[in-house]
């Protein structure tokens, strides 16, 4: 397109344009200032799988269709074409320059592509809208003013790149020229001053969200240390890390994670969007500082089952949960904490294990771990001291198992508990007295497998971040499945009826591990199905987080999932962690409707010993 | 306001309690010992007075062998200023009488505003060791409070009667209460208070000797069997043995 601008709409669009790029360019560094006050680094170890992140949740546009089909559809409908838009709009700004970036071939050769393009910009965005004003879903919160202009905006960006394809007069074509060119320059001012900023910040930080689940700093206790060492580390708790800042910019407020938190959905007041991200976004410019984690939402923390479903689903890459930071400020700063806890740390401090029990029948009744055995069998507090008594079978089948398949194991005489129950809560404290208790008996230790999927979590990857470990940890199902794989057990199907599994999320989310599971039901379950919620996006039992120890509670956390188990028309529900057995065995008796047979509750062990072809090996 | 907190150590609920071979006493040994509930209760409240005045002491003071240093600990830093340890074997000891007389010969020379101490002990219960002692050091008593408010010299209590019924009581400084567990809620110890509790001084001292007036003779594990009766004869007949049995041998009717 030959157009001609004046001398004046020169300069006044060089004005435009460095007021708008000058004033974007101050809001993003002020933000990315406070960002660098955060402390530690931004991490970016293993590089390539960083930028393959970036492709499949950027450019694929993955996590945000995965969690919403049809408006993640249309989101990525308006990114994609915004991605062919870019030269489009170099190009009509270098045009009001009279030096334009393509010939009059190119131009028309390109938008042969754009108007397409443009078109699905413009059903995604008035989809978008229309959810946004119309269906107005819960999640997304109050109704936002900006983000009705942007609509406005894209959709008057689109309808006026249109209708410069179509040969208006040239009067015409330069009105709509000046449309188009405002439209952008305002949107350019809105974006670093709204959530639209997710446009530049979200790239980054999924390309710098830490590998691990969940991801919270270590707390080094030093007890001999000087009264100056232990100010400045408590002083470091109530500071955010780099990484947590790049989140609270980034955050969309698109409100996926209020959507899958099981405190949320059972009742309960934590709203993870506002209380762990954008409460702190105000703190956080206002003082252009990161000491911003005081003033969080103390309630809402305790409620958190750590069970980290808002992270796993958040679509720009932010660590949600913080209950991490917020519970061990009240225990370690503030000594303010609920009074069934403050048992459960004396416990934990006097005896070792959460109980405060000194006798264990199971234990006694299992081999000794010596070093000439393969694995260490870790028990763990639940299965030790029969947090739910049904769950002593389950140990028990699991070490059949192994003298089925002759592998040798013993439990370790001094186990005391792993400490997830502390970590979790926030008493780093008792936590350090644990972890330093068991990483002694583990010394000899080469192999580790325990039915607990948080102690696996903790023994492993949580005392990894403060200590060199020099074992291996597996999960019970990893071993079964292993066992398999090798031949060394064989199973049949057997007669459970329509069997369904529930996965943990320590054991899917945090340790990454959906298919052994998976691998030793399909072997021994004639009917399987999945529930809706599964693998790396279950939805947790409302155990997690220490929260099997919480007396009161006010919310139904702990009967969602239950709930939607006896929906499923299951027979048989199995799980593979031990709380999810103890909550699923009292939520789903009480809430099974009279006349139906009552959902039978096993462990992965359960089903496969049960289903044992034991052969006499020659 | 100069608070003294009486702590003791007591077994803790769940802790096995295997009886010493004399037996005397139990295996202390094998015995897990925790903050006695109500003195918990009794030491938050001295705490939140000292807290809402600014001003004041809280003395934490606690009576037995080297072991209880634990809870004292416990409660330095919970945020008690410093503590008195009455050093003493306590095997056997129950005589509230004698351990009053320990406690207000430690106390009498502090001059003490008030003196808190748990309603009873979780592990013997007499519940009596804090009213003796303020009758001793002729101080105002109350017991079973719930409630208290401070000012202008005097002190008003809230006391829990039978029934659900309560009665406010006014009482003069100095004053020695027993606190009724659940009337307020207890901290934990932060890891500032942990680190500044090994700052802070515990003396220790010697009590001159009390005669007791009562002992523990013996201890054990009530005896229980089963024995089994065969009743026979015709009906009548064993409906009149069971009944006389009923009525002679077991006492159930």
């Amino acid at each position: 397109m030959e157009a001609h601008f004046t001398g004046i709409e020169k300069i006044v669009l060089a004005l435009g344009i460095s007021i708008t790029l000058g004033s974007f360019a101050y809001e993003v560094w002020r933000r990315l200032r406070i960002v660098f006050k955060g402390h530690q680094y931004l991490p970016v170890d293993r590089f390539g799988t960083r930028i393959w992140r970036v492709i499949r949740e950027v450019f694929l546009h993955e996590k945000v269709i995965k969690g919403r089909f049809w408006p993640g559809l249309m989101h990525a409908l308006v990114f994609w074409g915004f991605v062919v838009f870019g030269l489009v709009t170099l190009d009509h700004f270098a045009i009001g320059f009279g030096r334009p970036l393509m010939s009059h071939s190119v131009h028309k050769l390109y938008s042969y592509i754009v108007i397409p393009f443009s078109i699905l910009v413009l059903v995604g965005i008035l989809a978008l809208a229309y959810r946004r004003f119309v269906s107005r879903p819960k999640a997304l919160g109050k109704i936002s003013p900006t983000s009705g202009l942007v609509a406005l905006f894209i959709a008057i960006l689109m309808i006026t790149y249109l209708l410069g394809e179509t040969g208006l007069s040239p009067m015409a074509w330069r009105i709509n020229w000046w449309i188009h060119s405002l439209v952008i320059l305002v949107f350019m001012f809105l974006v670093p001053r709204s959530k639209h900023l997710h446009l530049v910040l979200a790239p980054l930080n999924i390309f710098f969200r830490p590998f691990q689940q969940p991801d919270h700093t270590t707390v080094n206790i030093d007890l001999e240390g000087s009264e100056d060492e232990l100010d400045s580390m408590l002083a470091d708790l109530t500071r955010l890390t780099k990484n947590q800042v790049l989140d609270v910019f980034s955050c969309v407020e698109c409100g996926r994670c209020i959507d899958v938190c099981p405190a949320n959905r059972g009742g309960g007041i934590l709203d993870p969007k506002n209380h762990f991200i954008l409460d702190l976004r105000q703190p956080l410019l206002d003082s252009g500082d990161v000491d911003v984690l005081g003033g969080i939402n103390v309630e809402a923390g305790w409620e958190c089952t750590t069970c980290q479903a808002c992270t796993e689903v958040c679509p720009v890459g932010n660590h949600v949960e913080k209950s991490d930071e917020i519970r061990r400020l009240e225990v370690l700063v503030e000594g303010k904490v609920p009074q069934e806890y403050q048992k459960l740390f004396m416990n934990l401090q006097e005896s070792g294990n959460t109980e405060g029990h000194t006798d264990s029948p199971l234990a006694d009744r299992l081999p000794t771990y010596t070093p000439d055995k393969e694995y260490v069998l870790w028990l763990g507090c639940f299965a030790r001291y029969e947090l739910d008594p049904n769950f002593t079978k389950s140990v028990e089948n699991f070490t059949k198992i192994l003298e089925v398949a002759n592998v040798s194991y013993g439990v370790l005489e001094n186990e005391h508990c792993s400490g997830d129950p502390a970590n979790r809560l926030g008493d780093k404290l008792t936590y350090t007295m644990l972890r330093e208790h068991n990483m002694k008996q583990l010394a000899q230790a080469r192999k580790v497998v325990t039915l607990c999927p948080h102690c696996a979590l903790n023994l492993e990857k949580e005392y990894g971040k403060y200590t060199e470990i020099n074992y291996s940890v597996m999960h019970h199902t990893q071993v079964i499945e292993q066992l398999m794989n090798e031949g060394r057990i064989e199973v049949e199907k057997g007669t459970d009826g329509k069997v369904t599994f529930h996965d943990p999320c320590n054991l899917s989310r945090m340790l990454d591990e959906v298919d052994a599971p998976r691998t030793a039901i399909r072997a021994s379950a004639e009917e399987f199905f999945e529930l809706e919620e599964l693998g790396r996006n279950t939805l947790c039992c409302g155990a997690g987080g220490g929260l099997w120890w919480k007396k009161e509670t006010q919310g139904r956390t702990h009967l969602v999932r239950a709930e939607q188990v006896v929906a499923s028309q299951a027979d048989t529900l199995i799980t593979g962690c031990n709380f999810c057995f103890g909550m699923m065995n009292q939520g789903l008796k009480p809430l099974t409707p009279e006349g139906r047979s009552e959902i039978q509750v096993k462990d992965v062990a359960d089903l496969v010993a049960e289903n044992l072809v034991e052969t006499t090996t020659a | 306001m100069k608070i003294a907190v009486l702590v003791k150590q007591v077994p803790g609920a769940e802790s096995p309690l295997p009886i010493h071979s004399n037996q005397k006493w139990v295996d202390e040994d094998a015995v897990a010992y925790v903050m006695n509930e109500s003195d918990n209760y009794a030491l938050e409240e001295a705490l939140q007075i000292k807290e809402a005045n600014s001003e004041g002491e809280v003395v934490v003071i606690s009576l037995g062998p080297d072991r209880i240093q634990k809870v004292i600990r416990e409660a330095l830093a919970k945020g008690a200023d410093r503590a008195i340890h009455i050093q003493i074997d306590t095997v056997g000891a129950i005589d509230p009488l004698a351990t009053a007389s320990h406690f207000a010969d430690a106390l009498k020379e502090e001059n003490f505003d008030l003196i808190f101490s748990g309603l009873q002990s979780d592990d013997f219960g007499m519940a009596q060791t804090g009213v003796i002692i303020g009758e001793m050091l002729g101080m105002a008593t109350a017991s079973l409070v719930m409630a208290i408010e401070t000012g202008g010299g005097k002190i008003k209590v809230k006391r829990e009667l039978e029934a659900g019924w309560f009665q406010w009581v006014s009482l003069s400084l100095p004053a020695s209460l027993t606190i009724q567990s659940g009337l307020n809620t207890p901290r934990y110890p932060s890891l500032k208070g942990i680190m500044g509790a090994k700052k802070k001084e515990i003396k220790v001292v010697t009590p001159n000797p009390v005669e007791a007036n009562q002992s523990l003779e013996k201890i054990y594990v009530p005896h229980s069997d089963k024995q089994t009766v065969m009743i026979e004869g015709s009906v009548d007949q064993m409906v009149e043995k069971l009944i006389h049995t009923f009525r002679n041998d077991i006492k159930v009717l």
